[in-house]
């Protein structure tokens, strides 16, 4: 029944990012049910003596109770990991076939994470909304209301200009002061080996990488029954094309790009994860989780 | 091939129209936003060929629907073989004048072997007509291929007396053309008088599509004298007192002199030189007119030495007959009236009527029936027989002039005449002293003469009432002072005054004699036939009460000029000869009609070659017939709509597929 409701397009229908992202998570753990293990840093480390200045909440009361010591329960990643979501909102994310535009989908994705790392994980997260420039950076943090601002700069992010990959990460690589995940929300107008130049950086510097790949399904197999202009939303530049193009070499295209840029990043050692906005994106999520616990 | 209507051949610019949507016009492509076009190509030859493929079927097939109507509406033909006999021909046309001035020299007969050498170089395959005119269009022929039918009508026409009019002749054509459908070739045979045109160039009109060929008879004005006109009387009692003056005018002819003639049943009675002046008018007269009692064929003669002989000389008839009785009844104590009237009678210069009075109470023996008219002058009472005798007269035909004045007026209505008697009035009691005509119907036959009516003074008059009487005078306080009413056959006048110089002056004045001589004649029926008649006017045969009473009437030539069945049925004749008709009337009167040509057919003045080009142009141009042999028009335009249609329906079918596949895509 849930699921009806993680359908993109329902989704959309949902006011309040929040919301959204509290939908898709829940479905998302429901779905992960008796998984002991979950989350970006989900792997339990230790025992750690409270200190001063330790956040009260991540004491764990019952051994407060058993030995009268404060220990606060830590996991493997939480004590290092810091959830930063790169957004593309180029002009180009604007596009949507069906209803959800990728855009959208890419801010119920971030909403999402922000959710699971911080409600669930108690990791810290922040966001970085770029285009051709740092439009927005939200530093990743566990402080009090950090998942409203994330939100809300999420819910702010529309999309304009040009892609270019390598202003903005330049400019982030300047502000990434700890390790921790960097997730990149885009759909990838670029070449795979310019991608992997640009945010390869981040890898040598200890952060995890995760590409999320955001391509609607018209992108990734455009169906046309007759002669159509396509207007390109980031250059303004039109091209006519035929339903026969774009079925046969446009479709062998896209299909090399996607190829090209997995294969350049699982040789970098980054994630790469397609996401097809037609697909719930709990599913996708789950979906992608499955694999990196495989992985590791 | 050609086109009835190419003219709406330039709606082929309509074409322009897909041309412009199809070609010209930026085909506009729906557009699409779309993210990235980084893995497209301008690969554009393969979408366009797509299109194209497409659009170029339905161009194709809206051009072929414009072309299609343009080609309906221009109305295509082929000329077909089997749709060739006797529709695709042109007719000509051969019109002879026979009208008086083709008398001259014989025009008649050179226009007529003319038209015989035409008839020569004649194509088995035409179509040809021949008809005469003069004052009227009359077909010799209906339309024929037959070349021998077509000579025969030629020799058949005969000389007439008409006055050509070349308006009859266009509107005959035009006639013509509107019944045969074709184009007509005309060719004309005529002397080609000025005085044969139209005054308004209106009437000249040849039909649409005509070639119009003169054959002028004659290329020069030639002169000619003519005895113009003749004024004689018609009756004459006393042939010393009847005067003939004739008219002798020269046309286009220089100053001579002229033996003028007076004829009298082809004697000489006297002849007269006159001078005619350049292209002007001479008068002569003759101071007697000595004819024998009865009908006497009268002619005033010139010898004019030209080419023109008919017009030489001028018919008219006489008739001599001893004077009719007019039966005056007055009061026995005044005699005024009988006097004054009975002198006006005699001084009248054709005197032709002789008066009888009688006192009203002397009449009751008296027989109206004896006299060519009735005069009752202002009387009290009538002896019952004579007034119901008077009344029979009146209702047989007879005339009757009733004065009525002040013992008339003791009377309640005026006898015969029974229309209420009003007033008597003195015009002194009322302090205007006299009263005068103001209202005069000049045209009637009674009062044509009667000049300064309106100096007659009227001290008393008696109002009548006019009923159903027309009324021919009245008095300046709109009295009637004339009035007339037709009863049975008869007529009858009534004065509202007298004739004894008391309640009037009018027998002191000059227009009483005419008055008294006019109204007699017209109330004994004279005058109603005049000396001469030009050609083609009428002459009455019977009047209504003589239906069924058989006729006879001669011509010129000797020959009746009735069929049986005209000479019992006819109700008059056309006079179309120039010479004496010999009639015997329903009324078993002898009657004799002198006929005379119009003299507008003297002036032999040719047309000049200016106006004839004008009169030929008036037929639009050359001829645009198809020949004889050639093949008739075949329409095509049922087949070129069909053909629109079913265009029409695949481009439906078509278009209709493709926008079921725009609707889809979008």
């Amino acid at each position: 029944m849930l699921q009806r409701f993680l359908d993109p397009s329902v989704l959309a229908g949902i006011s309040g990012l929040e919301l959204v992202a509290k939908t898709v998570v829940d479905g998302f753990v429901s779905g992960l049910h008796r998984s002991p293990d979950y989350g970006f840093s989900q792997e339990f480390a230790e025992y750690r003596a409270y200190s001063e200045g330790d956040d009260l909440r991540h004491i764990d009361w019952n051994v407060y109770a058993r030995t009268e010591r404060a220990y606060l329960k830590r996991y493997r990643g939480e004590t290092n990991t810091l959830v930063t979501m790169l957004l593309d909102a180029s002009a180009s994310m604007g596009f949507g076939s069906r209803g959800v535009k990728k855009i959208d989908y890419a801010r119920y994705l971030c909403a999402s994470i922000s959710y699971l790392a911080i409600q669930q994980q108690r990791d810290g997260a922040g966001v970085l909304i770029f285009d051709d420039e740092i439009r927005q950076f939200i530093r990743p943090t566990t402080r009090q209301g950090q998942l409203a601002r994330l939100l809300h700069a999420l819910e702010s992010a529309e999309p304009r200009a040009r892609t270019d990959f390598a202003k903005p990460f330049i400019h982030f690589q300047s502000f990434l002061r700890r390790r921790g995940i960097v997730v990149v929300v885009s759909d990838f107008y670029e070449k795979p080996e310019a991608v992997i130049h640009t945010v390869e950086p981040l890898r040598f510097r200890g952060s995890e990488l995760l590409l999320f790949h955001v391509l609607d399904p018209q992108e990734l197999s455009p169906k046309f029954d007759r002669p159509i202009l396509l207007e390109d939303m980031e250059t303004g530049d039109s091209l006519d094309v035929s339903p026969v193009y774009a079925a046969t070499e446009y479709s062998a295209k896209i299909e090399a790009h996607i190829g090209t840029l997995r294969e350049k990043a699982k040789a970098a050692g980054i994630d790469y994860f397609l996401l097809n906005t037609s697909r719930p994106l709990d599913e996708a999520l789950r979906e992608y989780l499955s694999l990196r616990q495989g992985r590791m | 091939m050609g086109f009835l209507a190419p003219w709406f051949l330039a709606g082929a610019v309509a074409v322009g129209l897909p041309i412009y949507v199809h070609l010209l016009r930026q085909h506009e492509s729906p557009k699409m936003p779309f993210s990235s076009l980084m893995f497209f190509e301008r690969h554009v030859q393969s979408s366009i060929k797509y299109r194209r493929l497409r659009y170029l079927l339905l161009f194709a097939l809206r051009t072929a629907l414009f072309l299609l109507l343009v080609l309906a509406f221009a109305d295509p033909f082929v000329k077909s073989k089997a749709g060739a006999v006797g529709t695709g021909r042109k007719l000509v046309v051969v019109a002879i004048d026979n009208s008086f001035s083709m008398r001259a020299e014989d025009h008649l007969g050179r226009a007529k072997r003319e038209a015989g050498s035409l008839l020569a170089t004649w194509t088995p395959e035409s179509q040809g007509l021949v008809l005469a005119f003069g004052s009227s269009v009359q077909l010799m022929t209906q339309p024929v291929t037959d070349v021998a039918a077509l000579r025969g009508a030629v020799q058949a026409i005969t000389q007439g007396d008409s006055r050509s009019s070349f308006a009859e002749l266009a509107r005959g054509l035009r006639a013509v053309a509107q019944a045969s459908q074709l184009p007509l070739e005309i060719h004309l045979f005529s002397d080609m008088q000025k005085s044969s045109a139209p005054i308004s160039f209106a009437d000249w009109q040849l039909p649409a599509n005509a070639q119009f060929v003169v054959h002028p008879a004659t290329t020069a004005s030639e002169p000619n004298w003519a005895v113009e006109s003749v004024s004689a009387p018609r009756r004459v009692q006393d042939p010393k007192k009847a005067r003939v003056q004739a008219t002798i005018a020269g046309f286009g002819a220089p100053a001579a002199e002229r033996r003028a003639s007076l004829v009298v049943n082809g004697q000489v009675r006297e002849s007269k030189t006159v001078a005619v002046p350049l292209n002007g008018r001479a008068t002569v007269e003759f101071p007697t007119l000595e004819v024998p009692y009865g009908l006497a064929r009268c002619e005033v003669r010139i010898d004019s030495a030209d080419k023109l002989k008919g017009d030489d000389q001028f018919y008219f008839s006489v008739d001599r007959s001893d004077p009719r009785k007019v039966l005056l009844v007055h009061e026995s104590r005044n005699q005024r009236a009988s006097t004054y009237f009975r002198a006006a009678m005699e001084a009248a210069p054709e005197a032709a009527f002789q008066v009888e009075a009688f006192g009203a109470e002397q009449t009751a023996n008296v027989k109206p029936s004896k006299y060519a008219a009735v005069v009752v002058s202002d009387v009290a009472s009538l002896p019952p027989p004579f007034l119901e005798a008077l009344t029979a007269y009146v209702r047989g035909g007879g005339g009757l002039m009733i004065a009525v004045g002040p013992s008339a007026a003791l009377r309640p209505r005026v006898p015969v005449f029974d229309e209420a008697i009003g007033e008597a009035r003195h015009m002194a009691q009322g302090g205007q002293r006299f009263l005068v005509a103001s209202a005069v119907d000049a045209g009637h036959a009674a009062l044509q003469r009667v000049n300064k009516f309106e100096n007659v003074r009227f001290y008393q008059t008696v109002r009548i009432d006019p009923g159903s009487a027309r009324v021919l005078a009245r008095l300046d306080d709109l009295t009637p002072l004339l009035l007339e009413k037709k009863i049975g056959e008869g007529r009858v006048l009534v004065f509202a005054s007298t004739f004894d110089n008391i309640s009037n002056d009018f027998p002191l004045h000059a227009a009483f004699v005419p008055f008294v001589e006019q109204s007699a004649s017209y109330l004994a029926g004279q005058g109603a036939r005049p000396p001469a008649y030009p050609v083609d006017s009428y002459f009455e045969l019977r009047t209504a009460k003589e239906q069924g009473i058989a006729v006879e009437a001669l011509d010129p030539d000797g020959a009746r000029a009735l069929s049986l069945a005209e000479a019992a049925t006819a109700s008059s004749l056309q006079l179309n000869r120039q010479g004496y008709y010999s009639i015997r009337a329903a009324s078993g009167r002898q009657e004799l009609a002198a006929v005379n040509a119009d003299r507008r057919e003297s002036d032999l003045e040719v047309l000049p070659a200016e106006t004839t080009a004008l009169w030929q142009n008036t037929g639009q141009g050359p001829l645009t017939a198809v020949q004889g042999g050639e093949a008739a028009p075949f329409r095509l335009w049922w087949y070129v709509i069909l053909g629109a249609i079913l265009v029409a329906a695949v481009e439906t079918w078509i278009g209709s597929r493709y926008l079921e596949g725009k609707a889809g895509a979008s």
